[in-house]
């Protein structure tokens, strides 16, 4: 009895309870992150040293399937598709920022528009490249739409079997995906800026043009910067418009097409995990190169760039010898 | 504090690992019953058991197989049966088998190599004996040292499936008997008649394209060893060989007729559920599927008497021939109970006999005696071929050489996808691309251990 009350008492203890309440809490999320992404990851890492496929012996062959992907044609090949994904998320952040610093204003319907431009994001990806494959379908609505504009279907192009034109095709999907979202976010960080701002712009005279280049940019600095890392690193592992819309036929196969090409009809499962491997050192390292251009030229978050900071420490050198002589 | 979190993250990780390090021992349980040994109605009648039944069927799953399942209860009553259809059965099934507790009765997938059989599916009994009551040569898919471990739920059939309403309006009085011939009929219909395609390629839906594969066996060579023998180990079986048969004359064929326009303006926007109404409405000519495609064209629209179904048009000395073969084999779960299996092999028995699926669907059944179904009395007097097993110990000879090159024949559909590309782009020839295929394949072949 006595027993109990002090064990009831020691759980109920503000110590002990807080570090159980951090405990019981965690349990559940630690749980799923480590069973579904953790451990799996470590045994794609592992996979990737053999050779094997999905049912049947494996055997291990160290790093050849890592060999195999740098001396394979199409693995590298693939990755210059990310180009025009890369471009298309330019254009994606462009036309966001434009959209959301006018519709951070007042303006009429804002509202609406700001629903009816988010809308596509919630559509599932594989919807989305169905309405795609539809829409670029010879006669179908890009065609009808465009000979109402007065071009003639003869003029125009097959926007998915052309190979000159369908990986743009393709990437504007994503475009129009992922344009709503960017836009939000920027929507976000722009009610974020001190309003007083604005008043002492009003003061200035500033117009509306010289309020977002002084104001807005340099205030929404980080979420730009967090949105290119965030677009790059997608269009290097594009994977659904390309297998939904063309199924990754007539050269539009990226990485991550060929990587399911390869581990579900070869079988060839220990060079896919190595593909998977690879792209994702490749993307550290493309993050990695971002970071340290932004922390050069624009600053992370409050610090200041350290490109100005040399400079001035330059300038003060200078200075320094200057005086001396 | 931090200590604590690190403290019990390890912990959980720990537990996860370990939950993951004990596999629940799922253990093989040998079985000393066979198919072949099962009188249905008579044995068994009174045995329990709850089964899962994986499918690819999804479209029937609430409707035929319901009514299977009473039809079978009737004789049965305490074996129920829960259908699961997979949508992208394919993929999934080969994952999921992996797990060893996933159900009891699948179709199973061509990914198991034959040396592995005996670890996830019971045997169903030996070849000789179930030889006596099922056509021999449709058990080799998964039989492995003469046990056979998957019976066929029906056999196909690989020609043409063409729309004679179409056909007669061209004036085609005359079914074509080689690839010249075909190629000039496409162009007398795109002449003649006012059809989208003479030829619709499915080319967007990606496994319609493995139909083409499925010609160039036994279908192009007249040859019941060429899939083992001649293709597995040949010498560049792809290479022209110069007399309009083989590999290299079907996908010639397929090359030649997208090259001059024949086929549909944009195989990238293809769309096969519309496609089905579109050949039964006389829309398009012709489709390169095999012969299960018969009933579902018929029903996609209200000209079910135009269809007709013809071989592949390649003639060996003067001889036409069909590659037939097994479609989806059933197999028993060998980790189920005893009960269960005992159960699944009385269903199995009886869906291949009794249920009459096979003829439903438009196949041939497998049991020795039954009938052509309707569609196909047209394939009366052509010659059909059934691959010959391979010799033992290459079992795994052709699959292995076939991912090792990575062409995918009969999985992919690699290589009639690269035709129709290159037809259209017009980049490289068909001789280029075969001498491709055949570097491919002989590399392949060398790692492998077959050489010239």
């Amino acid at each position: 009895m006595n027993e109990k009350k002090n064990f009831k008492s020691w759980i109920q203890s503000g110590k002990v309870n807080r570090k159980l309440c951090i405990f019981v809490f965690m349990l559940i999320p630690v749980t799923l992150l480590v069973v579904f992404t953790y451990i799996p990851f470590f045994k794609m890492i592992g996979f990737s040293f053999y050779d094997m496929k999905y049912i049947g012996d494996r055997e291990f062959i160290g790093l050849q399937n890592y060999m195999e992907v740098f001396t394979r044609k199409d693995c590298f090949q693939a990755l210059k598709l990310s180009l025009y994904y890369i471009v298309a998320s330019f254009i994606q952040l462009a036309l966001a920022l434009y959209f959301a610093s006018v519709l951070s204003f007042k303006v009429k319907g804002s509202g609406v528009f700001k629903g009816l431009m988010f809308f596509p994001y919630l559509v599932c990806g594989i919807a989305v490249g169905f309405i795609f494959k539809f829409f670029y379908t010879r006669g179908f609505v890009l065609d009808t739409v465009l000979q109402w504009c007065g071009f003639n279907l003869d003029q125009l192009p097959y926007w998915l079997k052309d190979t000159s034109i369908n990986n743009i095709s393709v990437a504007a999907t994503s475009i129009w995906r992922y344009m709503g979202q960017g836009m939000v976010m920027f929507i976000g960080a722009i009610m974020s800026v001190d309003a007083s701002l604005y008043e002492a712009g009003d003061i200035d005279g500033a117009n509306s043009f010289q309020k977002f280049i002084y104001i807005i940019l340099p205030n929404i600095k980080t979420i730009i910067v967090l949105n290119m890392i965030l677009s790059i690193t997608g269009s290097l592992s594009v994977f659904e418009p390309p297998y939904v819309i063309t199924g990754g036929d007539f050269g539009t196969g990226t990485y991550f097409v060929i990587m399911n090409k390869l581990a579900h009809e070869s079988q060839k499962v220990g060079l896919a995990s190595a593909m998977a491997v690879v792209l994702l050192i490749l993307i550290m390292i493309a993050t990695l190169i971002q970071k340290g251009i932004e922390k050069y030229y624009f600053g992370v978050g409050d610090a200041e760039p350290l490109r100005e900071i040399r400079k001035r420490k330059k300038r003060l050198e200078l200075e320094a010898r200057g005086g001396a002589r | 504090m931090k200590r604590m979190l690190a403290a019990s993250l390890a912990a959980v990780m720990l537990t996860s690992l370990s939950a993951c390090g004990q596999k629940k021992a799922v253990e093989k349980q040998e079985m000393d019953v066979t198919i072949d040994q099962i009188a249905l109605g008579e044995d068994y009648t009174d045995i329990e058991a709850d089964l899962k039944f994986l499918t690819h069927k999804t479209d029937v799953v609430d409707t035929t197989f319901k009514g299977y399942i009473e039809e079978f209860q009737k004789l049965y009553p305490k074996v129920n049966i829960e259908y699961e259809g997979i949508t992208d059965y394919a993929n999934d099934i080969t994952t999921r088998l992996t797990t060893g507790d996933w159900g009891d009765i699948c179709m199973v997938p061509t990914t198991v190599d034959k040396d592995e059989l005996g670890n996830y599916f019971t045997k169903l009994g030996d070849k000789g004996t179930l030889a006596k009551s099922y056509e021999e040569n449709m058990l080799n898919n998964f039989t492995y040292q003469d046990t056979v471990y998957g019976i066929p739920s029906m056999a196909n059939v690989q020609g043409i499936i063409y729309n004679k309403a179409v056909f007669e309006k061209a004036g085609i009085t005359e079914l074509p008997k080689t690839p010249d011939e075909f190629l000039d009929d496409l162009q007398k219909i795109k002449d003649k008649t006012d059809v989208e395609a003479p030829l619709y390629t499915n080319f967007a839906a990606g496994w319609t394209m493995t139909a083409w594969d499925a010609y160039i066996d036994g279908g192009a060579t007249g040859d019941p060893d060429f899939a083992n023998t001649g293709l597995a180990k040949g010498k560049d079986p792809f290479a022209d060989r110069g007399d309009e048969t083989g590999p290299y004359a079907v996908y010639n064929t397929l090359y030649e007729a997208v090259k001059r326009g024949l086929t549909e303006e944009d195989p990238t926007t293809t769309d096969w559920e519309g496609s089905k109404g579109k050949l039964n409405n006389g829309e398009i000519g012709c489709m390169a599927l095999g012969s299960w495609s018969v009933v579902q064209i018929q029903q996609a629209g209200e000209h079910a008497d135009d269809i007709g179904y013809m071989t592949f048009p390649i003639t060996v000395n003067g001889k036409q021939y069909a590659s037939a073969g097994p479609d989806y084999n059933y197999g028993i779960n060998c980790n189920s109970s005893k009960d269960n299996q005992i159960a699944a092999m009385c269903y199995i028995k009886w869906l291949v006999e009794k249920s009459g699926f096979a003829q439903g669907e438009g196949g041939l059944s497998v049991v020795i005696g039954d009938e052509y179904p309707e569609a196909l009395k047209a394939l009366d007097g052509i010659e059909l071929v059934v691959n010959n097993p391979a010799e033992a110990g290459e079992e795994n000879l052709f699959n292995d050489i076939n991912n090792d090159s990575e062409l995918g024949i009969n999985v992919s559909g690699a290589v009639p996808t690269q035709i129709v590309e290159e037809a259209v782009s017009g980049s490289k020839t068909i001789e280029e691309m075969s001498a491709e295929w055949n570097e491919k394949w002989t590399a392949a072949q060398e790692s492998n251990g077959v050489t010239h």
